[in-house]
């Protein structure tokens, strides 16, 4: 009789624990999109952002809507573009073409002396985290990483004044960062994040500057990592109308490309699954805000396994600042004859 | 009712299997079990292939023909390492050859429960279905120690420690699915135990040619903790001549390099526990896995443990079955309702 009782409780149990499972296996498969996807919060000043953003398209639309994006295909030379499908192409005026592609149109030269000081932003920091791998890994920490690195390196050389926006772990808005890089009166300015697929195994490597985004996910991208800044309406109005006569599209264009091609160039040789997603214009506000040649450069993808093993371990940080470095310097001394033949046979 | 159950059996075929990182294993409802290395290798050229003469070779048949093979072992840590297409593959023809050791009759359906490793992401489960759901008509994926539980009707008041080669996953039993809260892995495991054994190895004898597939064999059959009287001699070459060599001091010291996490986890998850039930679950704890096998390991683990009260600890009887032969328990004991959405 007791042993009877035992058998039926046991046997209770024991259905129990086979439903938990049956369960726990049903949301494996049903959560499988929710759980992957990034969670994303609309919170009142992200809204007001969009709106700015819509505000910048209609307000400034004529002004950069005729930047070809032809152009950049053959710019970005020996590697080779994958186009995701979801990647529009905009219209493409062939005289801008004509312009962009002009090889007497030095960007050195376009900035008279020369470029002499530079801004490196480390992305997020402090509360904001950024992405975070399945390690976790987190955005900000690499990003600082790479930015201090990348800093020490254009020391070395004695010519440039390097600033960061940041040099440790803290919270530093968007607007802040913008405002810096204009107090230090900067050259060029420089944005390092890190990238996040949540449904892609693969690696991407991506350079944006200023303008109006080419497709939604860019869009999206825009909207996460504009969410710190902390612009009112009226500011933002301000910016857009300078931005007519200051904004260097085609240098930022250049700088971008440039950084693009070496970084893509050497993370291929590592990372079989690197895939280049190119320029890109995207209105970022950091990018936007800077009177500068403004790039943001996404480089590395923290939702690659592979990649976040390797983001950390130091030699791969240290290439990565290796490749900004070059795409930095080759965007500056373009044009100046034997340079490349030089740095290319410099060791790494 | 006995007769809807023999049907049951003639139409569905139930299996278990466990994937590890370096064996795998499979129990059949059929009776047959198979085991094989976690390793695959697919021929390098052309003439690979005439020599080995098999597109795919799995376990120690890859090892001995390894020079002629890409060699892959895809479970590194007890996962598949993602974004790496061949692993996605090596791992596929794995279960794919798993299930067709199993025998399954033609037109069979097959049900099949895998054994995970126990702190195994939400992704890493679903990379483990992604994989296995072509070859079987119905899956769940359960965590390996918790098969290991169920196979041996530790339901209640328990702790099994299940050491592989990539991980060591503990997992308390308390009447209930395991929650996040009970379940706790290493990384500290075999291949660790392969890691250091090797770099003694090197140290003490650095003229000697070995590779990091002797020192595994070396330590499958020699492994130890604290003492053992006999003598332990391998050969190995010295400039192509044969040399003994005394490894004795290396294996222990190599094994006895997880003895601290493994305790100190142990322990700690104890402690987390109901303190009501503390005592019942030291008085039930089981080791599985292949490093169950490490003799005096049970031994030391209940020593070290007796500073928190009397406990017990025991061993799993085959160690090779215990995860596929209780994930094919879960699968039999499984509602039919239960299969049919998965």
């Amino acid at each position: 009789m007791i042993s009877a009782f035992f058998r039926k409780k046991e046997l209770r149990v024991r259905q129990e624990i086979l439903k938990g499972i049956y369960e726990e296996n049903l949301r494996i498969i049903g959560k499988k999109k929710g759980a992957l996807l990034r969670q994303r919060t609309f919170s009142p000043n992200r809204l007001l952002l969009i709106l700015c953003i819509a505000a910048i398209v209609v307000l400034a639309g004529g002004n950069y809507l005729d930047a070809p994006l032809l152009a950049e295909k053959q710019t970005a030379g020996g590697t080779v573009m994958r186009q995701l499908p979801w990647s529009a192409e905009l219209p493409n005026p062939s005289d801008f073409k004509a312009f962009i592609t002009n090889a007497d149109v030095s960007v050195s030269r376009t900035f008279g002396l020369g470029v002499k000081t530079i801004m490196i932003d480390a992305g997020h920091g402090g509360v904001d985290s950024g992405t975070r791998g399945k390690m976790g890994t987190a955005e900000k920490d690499i990003a600082l990483d790479i930015a201090k690195r990348l800093k020490s390196r254009l020391d070395k050389y004695g010519r440039f004044h390097v600033v960061m926006t940041r040099s440790e772990d803290v919270t530093l808005p968007l607007n802040k960062r913008v405002e810096l890089a204009r107090e230090a009166k900067a050259d060029l300015f420089v944005s390092i994040h890190l990238n996040y697929l949540p449904s892609k195994p693969i690696n991407i490597i991506e350079t944006y500057y200023f303008g109006p985004s080419a497709d939604s996910k860019t869009q999206e991208l825009a909207e996460q990592e504009n969410a710190g800044s902390q612009y009112g309406l009226g500011e933002f109005k301000e910016i857009i109308e300078k931005l007519g006569q200051k904004l260097k599209l085609q240098e930022s264009r250049e700088l971008a490309y440039s950084i693009q091609k070496n970084l893509f160039a050497n993370m291929e040789k590592e990372n079989g699954n690197a895939y280049n997603f190119g320029v890109k214009r995207a209105p970022f506000v950091v990018l936007l805000g800077a009177e500068v040649p403004a790039v943001l450069a996404e480089v590395s993808c923290l939702s690659n396994r592979q990649e976040e093993k390797q983001l950390n371990t130091e030699a791969h940080r240290e290439n990565i600042a290796h490749d900004l470095e070059a795409g930095i310097l080759d965007y500056i001394n373009k044009g100046e004859a034997g340079y490349g033949a030089d740095r290319y046979a410099e060791k790494r | 009712m006995a007769q809807t159950d023999t049907r049951k059996k003639d139409e569905v075929l139930f299996v278990g299997i466990d994937l590890g990182t370096s064996r795998s294993s499979i129990s059949a409802g059929n009776g047959k079990r198979e085991w094989i290395e976690s390793f695959v290798g697919w021929p390098k050229d052309f003439i690979a292939m005439q020599v080995v003469g098999k597109p795919v070779l799995f376990g120690s048949e890859a090892l001995q023909n390894r020079l002629s093979l890409d060699i892959c072992r895809p479970l590194e840590h007890g996962v598949i390492k993602e974004g790496i297409n061949r692993n996605d593959e090596a791992v596929k023809e794995i279960i794919r050859h798993l299930i067709e050791l199993s025998g399954p009759a033609s037109g069979q359906k097959i049900q099949a429960v895998v054994g995970v490793p126990a702190d195994t992401l939400k992704v890493n489960k679903l990379a483990i279905r992604k994989a296995v759901t072509e070859f079987v008509h119905s899956l769940m994926v359960v965590t390996e120690p918790f098969a290991v539980a169920y196979g041996m009707n530790l339901l209640n008041n328990s702790m099994v420690i299940d050491i592989g080669a990539g991980t060591a996953d503990f997992c308390i039993m308390h009447g209930s699915i395991p929650s996040e809260e009970d379940q706790k892995t290493v990384l500290t495991a075999g291949d660790y135990i392969d890691e250091q054994l090797f770099s003694y190895l090197s140290e003490k004898y650095p003229n000697s040619k070995f590779n990091k597939n002797m020192v595994r064999q070396f330590k499958e059959q020699y492994s130890f903790v604290r003492d053992t009287p006999e003598e332990i001699r391998v050969e190995i070459p010295v400039d192509g001549k044969p040399v003994m060599h005394d490894i004795k001091n290396e294996i222990r010291r190599a094994c006895e390099s997880i003895l601290p996490a493994l305790a100190e986890t142990t322990a700690e998850m104890i402690a987390r526990f109901d303190p009501e039930f503390q005592v019942k679950i030291k008085n039930n704890i089981v080791l599985a896995g292949g490093g169950s096998l490490i003799r005096g390991l049970r031994e030391h683990l209940q020593d070290a443990l007796k500073e928190y009260g009397p406990c017990k600890v025991s061993c799993v009887e085959d160690p090779l079955f215990a995860g596929s032969d209780g994930a094919l328990k879960l699968a039999q004991d499984m509602p039919s309702k239960y299969w049919e959405p998965l």
